[in-house]
């Protein structure tokens, strides 16, 4: 992501992140922004499988030197090791404490692993229902509907592998 | 967003794509509970309506101030980047927005998927008024706080938004505070919210605010947002 104001005044600022954006194609992810996007958002997202590829990324993002902020997101644990292993540390961490309220009003846990996955909550829970009955009746494939489920996620974090395990699960158990 | 009731032919497309549920058929007629509806425009775009009958209208105020908390498309106008929250703990490698004496504090409201009331924010910056907290200056919620920032202005309360992100930060001795607070709100909200804690790692790779929740009977997902460190100014 580029810092507004300070990384977005380099001069070739959009060509940095833009390469950020092409190792990251590099390496398959599951997801990701698309391409259109690359041109103008201040922010280019992925989403990987494996923690093996994500440090593979890190390693290449630090030898180019870039200076523009990384994120990654998952279990903290990994990251971790993952990162010291190519010789970085942590920064800063946003911690997720979970959810509060009226709780009851939320669909079940495994719609929301599903919904949750795109931050914006793009996806919704009534959307999970419905593809299951599909894939049920033979009508769709477990990996189109996971195509489908993902499509309104324009940041490309909705992780496309993950929703295919879950709602193998989900049809399974119904 | 409005449906086209002449156009309409009921196939219900939209329905399923809605995140809060505010479209029912209604004498064979999609048709959208204009209190429900957040103006997200993820109906128009996801959809599919075999007849283009999603129409995006040209929203009046208040009801514009739906949009910019709930479309994930489209740049608002103060944060200068897509969706509802600012860069925050993103770009700290380079801002130095959180420091090694300070915690960030953000608090969701209607999250996941839930929605809520504008009104709603209040319930928490009225008690957060009586410890002293600072607000993220370029938050899109910080904007909408009246100059005491406790009361949001009159003519939006009502508004309904998919999500809010009240971004806070603090200096460590205050934490236990914000967390009694948010005890507090938990008991008295007609929503969910989500609460996301952001500190900067120790040197030795330690996170210590982790013990301090765990102390205050939060439980930290084992799943976190991790800047590594390689932006610069």
């Amino acid at each position: 992501m580029l810092a507004a104001g300070i990384n977005d005044k380099y001069p070739d600022s959009r060509k940095r992140l833009i390469r950020i954006a092409e190792i990251m194609k590099k390496h398959n992810p599951t997801n990701m922004m698309m391409e259109a996007a690359w041109k103008i958002s201040p922010v280019i997202t992925a989403t990987f499988t494996d923690i093996e590829t994500v440090k593979q990324i890190t390693q290449t993002l630090k030898e180019e030197d870039l200076g523009v902020s990384i994120v990654i997101s998952g279990l903290i644990s990994e990251i971790k090791d993952a990162v010291k292993k190519v010789g970085l540390n942590m920064h800063t961490v946003h911690l997720s404490l979970g959810t509060f309220g009226k709780k009851e009003l939320l669909p079940s846990k495994k719609t929301l692993e599903i919904t949750t996955m795109c931050g914006h909550h793009c996806t919704s829970s009534q959307s999970i229902e419905y593809y299951v009955k599909l894939i049920k009746s033979g009508k769709i494939s477990v990996e189109k509907a996971a195509e489908k489920l993902a499509k309104p996620c324009v940041c490309g974090i909705f992780n496309i592998s993950r929703t295919i395990k879950i709602l193998n699960k989900l049809v399974n158990q119904s | 967003m409005e449906i086209k009731e002449n156009l309409c032919t009921g196939c219900g497309r939209c329905i399923i794509v809605c995140p809060v549920q505010a479209i029912k058929i209604i004498d064979n007629k999609a048709v959208i509970d204009k209190n429900l509806c957040v103006e997200c425009s993820i109906c128009y775009r996801n959809a599919e309506c075999p007849i283009n009958a999603i129409k995006s209208r040209r929203l009046k105020w208040p009801r514009i101030i739906r949009n910019p908390f709930s479309d994930v498309i489209g740049t608002h106008k103060l944060t200068g980047i897509p969706g509802r929250g600012t860069e925050e703990m993103k770009t700290n490698d380079v801002t130095n927005r959180f420091r090694i004496d300070e915690y960030g504090v953000s608090i969701e409201l209607g999250r996941p998927g839930v929605g809520t009331q504008l009104n709603n924010i209040e319930l928490f910056t009225t008690k957060f008024s009586q410890i002293g907290v600072e607000y993220e200056p370029m938050s899109p919620v910080t904007a909408i706080l009246s100059d005491d920032k406790v009361n949001i202005k009159d003519d939006i309360k009502d508004e309904r938004v998919l999500s809010a992100i009240i971004e806070l930060k603090i200096p460590k001795n205050k934490i236990n505070q914000v967390l009694q607070v948010i005890r507090e709100v938990e008991k008295e909200i007609d929503t969910v919210f989500s609460v996301g804690i952001v500190s900067r790692v120790m040197e030795d790779g330690s996170i210590p605010v982790i013990d301090i929740l765990d102390q205050q009977g939060f439980k930290v997902n084992p799943n976190a947002k991790i800047n590594i460190g390689l932006g610069r100014a």
